[in-house]
């Protein structure tokens, strides 16, 4: 009874100390990536007072007109319809143990609306494999989770992580509050 | 009852779909590996080693859970193979599972290597503390290391019981460590809904398996029956027989020449369970088992107080007397083996009638005990009780070990096949039961085969796991 009791208390420590490292609760060990070349806002555009597409949103509170309708119904081409800010930020090209990879995104109306990938390892035929499934799957999740702290793809752990730190690195130069 | 035509054919028809399931399962798992990558996959820098990983990784994982199942005292699986059989399978293919396990760890590392372009001790490190779940998995691999090293026969001959089964329960936890590795760094059994449900759905069939029937099955068991010693009584030499009282014992569906796992409660090795069979047909509340103190755990069982609480796995154990094609049968018992003779004999005696070769009759049972020397017989009294109220013949087979005589035993030059003609002439038309050591058990089996008795009507248990 004694060594069943020892054995269960050290097995019990070990297991809490084994939990307590980054990678037992799904994240990817050290950082997996290394910036290459800095974030940069590459497009910034002012709410502007109207335009004939409507992005579909509610009246963004940040336009200076007033005269916004509710509702995005479908504005006349002369309609005070408001566009809200949109800006478009490159992040870090991230350095990965098999590639670059690089993401740039767009944010409309304090709200992340388009991720893409400007670079990722695509050379490999595995590579290729892995990320034409990876790359979609990241972008889903960023937009749901409106921030990059998304679970990121099982299988793609670099080119998960390189995605994650581009990303998070482009919407600090954005100044995008998550 | 015999003859259990009806319950034979249940049997095998469940065999062919718990086979087939095996199967299926193993061909998903193949799937699995052709549809993310396969064959195209052997193209590209360390695709070749890392698409050989992943084959044997899905399998490998499948493996380890069948491996589990197997031993959960599932019982439907009890019943129809009985625990040698799935013991013997659990080992096979636990063995297996390790075995490619090491062909996935490896093949996986110089994958991945050669792919990144960088050495194989760093593609080490990088394996085991960068991707997710990693650390756990290796810490998995450990403990199966440690499992599957003192498993091998070399090794566990030298270790006590106890120490061995201990070290065994790590299997479990590495089985569990392992799963987040291959969820969070291969992507296989998270690919696509079919995937998902499969893999998932048997990591909670086994889970739910193990809890079930190991541990809340004997548990409510115990709760249901309440089990406990009523007395011990001295039968011969270093033998006594451990009287059990309980309630609605005849719900326990424990039959006589089956087994359970008996673990008696509140004393110094209450952790440890003894596989005993019964040595009495169980009534609605009184069990009997008759053991032979060989080594402290059942010394010890020699001086249980009346009144201890009794914790019963099981019943196990295909030797009973329904699972039979003949009428008449042969019991063949060395030593204390003949405890489950008599529980045996005491059940076929008490058959109704039925047909077969000599007509409509009671069936007829003629036991063989092979012991050292006249102190050494067992249950004279009650044999002798059954003897006369039903057709049964006991013959001792007294003397020592020797080369002429085989497993007939004693000094004079016999041939066993002879002999066992001279006391059951009808040797074709019986079904035999056999009890005692391993050795011995395979040298009678060997004069039945000479002697032209099929493999299926040989019924023979060993207690040596």
């Amino acid at each position: 009874m004694k060594r069943i009791a020892l054995a269960a208390f050290s097995t019990m420590a070990a297991l809490v100390v084994l939990f307590l490292y980054p990678t037992s609760t799904g994240h990817s060990g050290t950082t997996a990536a290394a910036p290459v070349s800095a974030a940069r806002v590459v497009t910034s555009t002012q709410p502007s007072t109207g335009t004939a597409t409507s992005t579909g949103q509610g009246p963004d509170p940040a336009t200076t007109t007033g005269s916004a309708p509710t509702g995005s119904a479908a504005a006349s081409p002369t309609a005070a319809a408001p566009a809200a800010a949109s800006t478009t930020v490159d992040g870090a090209a991230e350095m990965t143990r098999y590639g670059l990879v690089q993401v740039e995104v767009v944010i409309t109306g304090g709200k992340i609306t388009e991720v893409t990938a400007l670079q990722y390892p695509n050379t490999d035929g595995r590579d290729v494999q892995i990320n034409s499934r990876a790359i979609p799957k990241l972008r889903a999740q960023v937009i749901a989770a409106q921030s990059a702290k998304i679970d990121g793809v099982s299988g793609a752990t670099f080119t998960s992580d390189g995605y994650v730190t581009s990303l998070q690195s482009a919407l600090d130069a954005a100044g995008f509050k998550q | 009852m015999f003859p259990d035509l009806a319950g034979r054919r249940r049997r095998r028809m469940t065999a062919r779909l718990v086979v087939a399931a095996f199967f299926a399962g193993l061909a998903l798992v193949v799937g699995l590996w052709l549809t993310g990558g396969g064959l195209r996959g052997f193209a590209g820098v360390g695709g070749p080693a890392t698409e050989i990983g992943r084959l044997s990784g899905l399998v490998a994982s499948y493996l380890l859970l069948i491996q589990v199942l197997l031993m959960a005292r599932i019982p439907w699986l009890e019943r129809i193979w009985g625990h040698d059989v799935l013991a013997r399978q659990h080992r096979l293919v636990g063995f297996l599972s390790f075995d490619l396990m090491l062909v996935h760890i490896v093949a996986i590392t110089l994958g991945y290597a050669a792919a990144a372009n960088s050495g194989v001790l760093h593609e080490i490190w990088l394996l085991v503390t960068v991707y997710p779940g990693m650390l756990l998995a290796t810490a998995g691999t450990a403990a199966l290391v440690a499992v599957v090293v003192t498993s091998i026969r070399a090794s566990r001959r030298r270790m006590r019981y106890e120490s061995w089964h201990l070290i065994h329960l790590y299997a479990y936890l590495g089985v569990a460590l392992a799963l987040p590795h291959q969820l969070w760094t291969g992507g296989d059994f998270t690919a696509s809904p079919v995937a998902t449900v499969f893999w998932w759905g048997l990591w909670a069939a086994t889970a739910a398996a193990v809890l079930l029937w190991r541990v809340v099955t004997p548990l409510v068991r115990s709760a249901r029956h309440r089990i406990k010693v009523l007395a011990v009584v001295p039968e011969a030499r270093g033998v006594v027989s451990i009287v059990m009282s309980g309630n609605r014992l005849d719900k326990l569906g424990l039959q006589a020449g089956q087994f359970c796992q008996w673990r008696f409660l509140g004393r110094p090795g209450w952790t440890r369970a003894h596989p005993f069979t019964v040595s009495a047909v169980p009534t609605r509340d009184r069990l009997r088992i008759t053991i032979r103190a060989t080594g402290d755990g059942t010394r010890s069982l020699t001086a249980l107080k009346p009144g201890t609480t009794v914790v019963v796995e099981g019943p196990y154990g295909v030797m009973n007397a329904d699972r039979r094609e003949h009428r008449d049968v042969l019991l063949i018992a060395a030593g204390v083996g003949v405890t489950t003779m008599r529980g045996l004999a005491e059940a076929i005696i008490a058959e109704p009638p039925s047909n077969g070769p000599g007509g409509y009759r009671r069936p007829s049972v003629v036991l063989l005990h092979r012991i050292h020397s006249q102190p050494d017989t067992l249950f004279a009294a009650e044999f002798g009780h059954l003897a006369g109220v039903g057709d049964l013949r006991v013959h001792a087979l007294p003397g020592r070990r020797s080369a002429s005589s085989a497993w007939w035993g004693g000094s004079r030059r016999i041939d066993p096949g002879t002999e066992l003609r001279r006391l059951a002439p009808d040797l074709d038309d019986r079904e035999v039961y056999l009890c005692g050591p391993a050795a011995w058990m395979t040298q009678v089996q060997h004069t039945l085969r000479e002697q032209g008795v099929p493999k299926t009507a040989v019924h023979a248990e060993e207690f040596s796991w």
